[in-house]
């Protein structure tokens, strides 16, 4: 039996630090969580363009990797893979498809986790937005509620700001489905909308990857001094005791 | 990517380029468009009207609307059949099946007769049947009826526009210098004066030269043949009424069961652009009266005459065949996608196909013309974010037919090449970001 963290390819290809930021969560809530080497692309990038022959073939052969490694849990930081793998593997795979599979989110809120955690804050009053990313609210269960409850759990001074577009009517950052690659104006008009939607805001909580890598790009080019920060790097400061917003 | 990829791609790119330039046609429309669809997410859950806000309306009904519609494919041919004998028999309709699209054109230039005119509402579906460029070929004068679409024909605009408000995106100044221009009259650059102009002017024609009129029809009844339409401005009950002959075009999945469900339909596309006060009619014959001796004599004040064109097409196929775009048929045309969708709301009527804004008129040119024109209508803007679906209040599964064309474009080399390149990495080295 494995406990596999399944960190997805952008974050292992951009984000290091985030990476062994959700390593270290992962392993302190639950020491039988690991990494394998040479994982596989959960294919979802591919799935919006690739004839469902090839993605059926593509998504039988990482099911081969996760069996032939024994993988019974899995939990993972990527929106997209935690979408993917929990709508398109059970509908392609069936019965075949046995993995448990859980988003980082979905972990942290357990009642003992949040418990064994115990975050605390010691600072100013802070008010964070949280950015609903499509590939987690759509997804089967979606997740909606957790970073809610997990934000609401941290004792000391913050608050939880909710965006006018929040939970299932919430702004889509305009980079999924690979559009970014291509036409980058869609970013441009859609993650300014969301960072225009904060208001008296400190920081802007994100747990996706492309969401992130949207953002701050919007963040940079527009001068705009909100920080940016996903959702693992926020917890691994509070356990430290570190200024979480300071990036 | 083949050549024709890089051009289509090329082709979207010239026009995000214009959209920068505040003076250009896409930047004007993707203004006011903005607009609209944040006053969607904003309207839909105030309590502007009535006791229930219009997502608790949509979402009490939603379910009854899926299976509704899902019965309707699920027995289209006797739904149909029963629709078509009922209509013809007990409402003196006169009724054509077009089994497709030149057949409807062919039926509607014979109603048409020697007559050089037509004066319409709306009527998209006349659209996806190709009557409209029919009767462009064939010289016809096209009456606009919909003061949106009067101003589009007056300012001659012909890029794709929100089928709901045509014409929203033009300024008060614009369509006064173009009513100066064209009729040397002058009038106040305000809504009130414009509309007081039309009413002065278009309406006595409208009341009193009709003899052919077309319309679509937003849902029609199979238990009772009743033809439902729905509208703000009065333009339809007028055409529908001061005419000789009404010529109502739409396709097969305009029918519902029964006229409560088509009523429903009306009331769920009134709610959901949060429109108050619009009328519905309910068509049941011609105009008639028994009023001399009981015999009951045709065309009193009303339409003479009312043909209804059914037109199937693509749909008995997609139905029978199970293919992908089935699900269009349980659209009932209330622009809920296109408001709530996010390459819409960027990108305005760039990602739009001839026959209106956004992904289910690009699902529309597919059908009728292929992969090709899908991909230069902007297919691959969509981020896939399944707001479209999400929305829906009757089941239509946008998001997959868009990802389905983003497939067939792939296998018909028009992908974007980044894109392409994602995908032969993951396929390949399994990891797309190495």
């Amino acid at each position: 039996m494995t406990k596999l963290i399944f960190l997805g390819c952008l974050s292992r290809s951009k984000y290091g630090e985030t990476c062994d930021n959700a390593i270290k969560i992962i392993k302190f809530l639950d020491e039988d969580y690991q990494t394998l080497d040479n994982p596989l692309c959960c294919g979802a990038l591919a799935h919006q363009i690739a004839p469902k022959e090839e993605i059926i073939d593509y998504v039988k052969l990482v099911n081969n990797w996760l069996k032939k490694n024994n993988v019974t849990h899995l939990v993972t930081i990527c929106a997209g893979c935690y979408n993917y793998l929990t709508r398109y593997y059970p509908e392609y795979l069936g019965k075949e498809f046995k993995v448990d599979v859980m988003h980082l989110l979905q972990l942290l809120n357990k009642p003992e986790n949040l418990e064994k955690l115990n975050l605390k804050y010691d600072g100013k009053k802070l008010k964070i937005y949280y950015h609903d990313a499509c590939h987690l609210r759509n997804a089967k269960p979606p997740i909606i509620e957790e970073p809610r409850e997990i934000i609401n759990s941290i004792e000391g001074n913050i608050v939880f700001g909710e965006m006018e577009n929040n939970r299932l009517n919430s702004l889509c950052c305009g980079a999924g489905g690979g559009v970014y690659s291509t036409y980058k104006e869609n970013s441009d008009f859609s993650s300014k909308l969301i960072f225009n939607q904060m208001r008296m805001s400190k920081a802007l909580l994100t747990a996706c990857p492309f969401c992130y890598t949207s953002f701050i790009r919007i963040k940079t080019e527009n001068n705009i001094k909100t920080p940016v920060i996903k959702f693992e790097d926020f917890i691994v400061k509070l356990m430290e005791g570190v200024d979480p917003i300071n990036v | 990517m083949s050549e024709k990829g890089l051009e289509l791609y090329n082709r979207i790119k010239d026009k995000l380029d214009e959209l920068q330039s505040e003076d250009s046609a896409y930047a004007q429309f993707n203004e006011i468009w903005k607009l609209a669809c944040s006053a969607k997410y904003k309207s839909y859950d105030l309590r502007h009207f009535y006791e229930d806000t219009s997502r608790e309306f949509v979402d009490e009904h939603r379910e009854n609307l899926i299976k509704m519609k899902e019965d309707f494919i699920n027995n289209i041919d006797e739904y149909v059949e029963k629709c078509l004998r009922v209509m013809e028999k007990t409402n003196h309709f006169k009724v054509y099946y077009a089994k497709n699209n030149d057949e409807a054109q062919k039926i509607f230039m014979e109603e048409l007769g020697d007559n050089k005119v037509i004066y319409k509402s709306k009527s998209l579906e006349a659209k996806d049947a190709g009557i409209i460029d029919t009767l462009k070929k064939n010289n016809i004068v096209i009456k606009e009826t919909d003061l949106g679409d009067v101003l589009c024909q007056l300012l001659e605009y012909d890029y794709p526009s929100f089928t709901l408000g045509p014409g929203i995106q033009f300024t008060t100044n614009e369509i006064i210098a173009k009513i100066k221009e064209k009729y040397n009259v002058e009038i106040e650059p305000e809504a009130e004066a414009i509309v007081d102009y039309y009413r002065k002017t278009y309406r006595k024609e409208l009341l009193n030269d009709i003899k052919v009129s077309l319309t679509s029809a937003n849902a029609i009844s199979a238990h009772d043949g009743s033809i439902v339409l729905v509208e703000n401005e009065g333009n339809i009950s007028i055409i529908t009424r001061a005419t000789e002959k009404h010529i109502i075009v739409a396709g097969i999945q305009r029918i519902v069961p029964n006229v409560f469900d088509a009523l429903l339909c009306a009331k769920i596309q009134e709610r959901i652009i949060n429109v108050d006060g619009a009328y519905i009619s309910l068509i049941s014959a011609p105009s008639n009266t028994s009023d001399v001796q009981g015999h009951r004599v045709f065309g009193m004040y009303g339409a003479k005459e009312v043909i209804v064109i059914l037109v199937d097409d693509w749909r008995m196929k997609a139905v029978k065949e199970d293919l992908f775009y089935k699900d269009m048929l349980k659209c009932i045309g209330c622009k809920s996608c296109d408001l709530v969708c996010t390459a819409s709301r960027a990108f305005g009527n760039i990602y739009a196909s001839k026959y209106g804004i956004g992904g289910i008129n690009i699902v529309r040119d597919y059908i009728h013309n292929g992969i090709e024109a899908a991909v230069a209508d902007g297919l691959f803007l969509c981020t896939g974010c399944e707001n479209c679906t999400n929305w829906c209040p009757t089941g239509v599964d946008l998001a997959e037919m868009i990802r389905q064309l983003k497939r067939i474009a792939t296998e018909n080399h028009l992908c974007p090449p980044s894109l392409e390149q994602y995908k032969d990495k993951i396929i390949n080295e399994k990891n797309p970001f190495k």
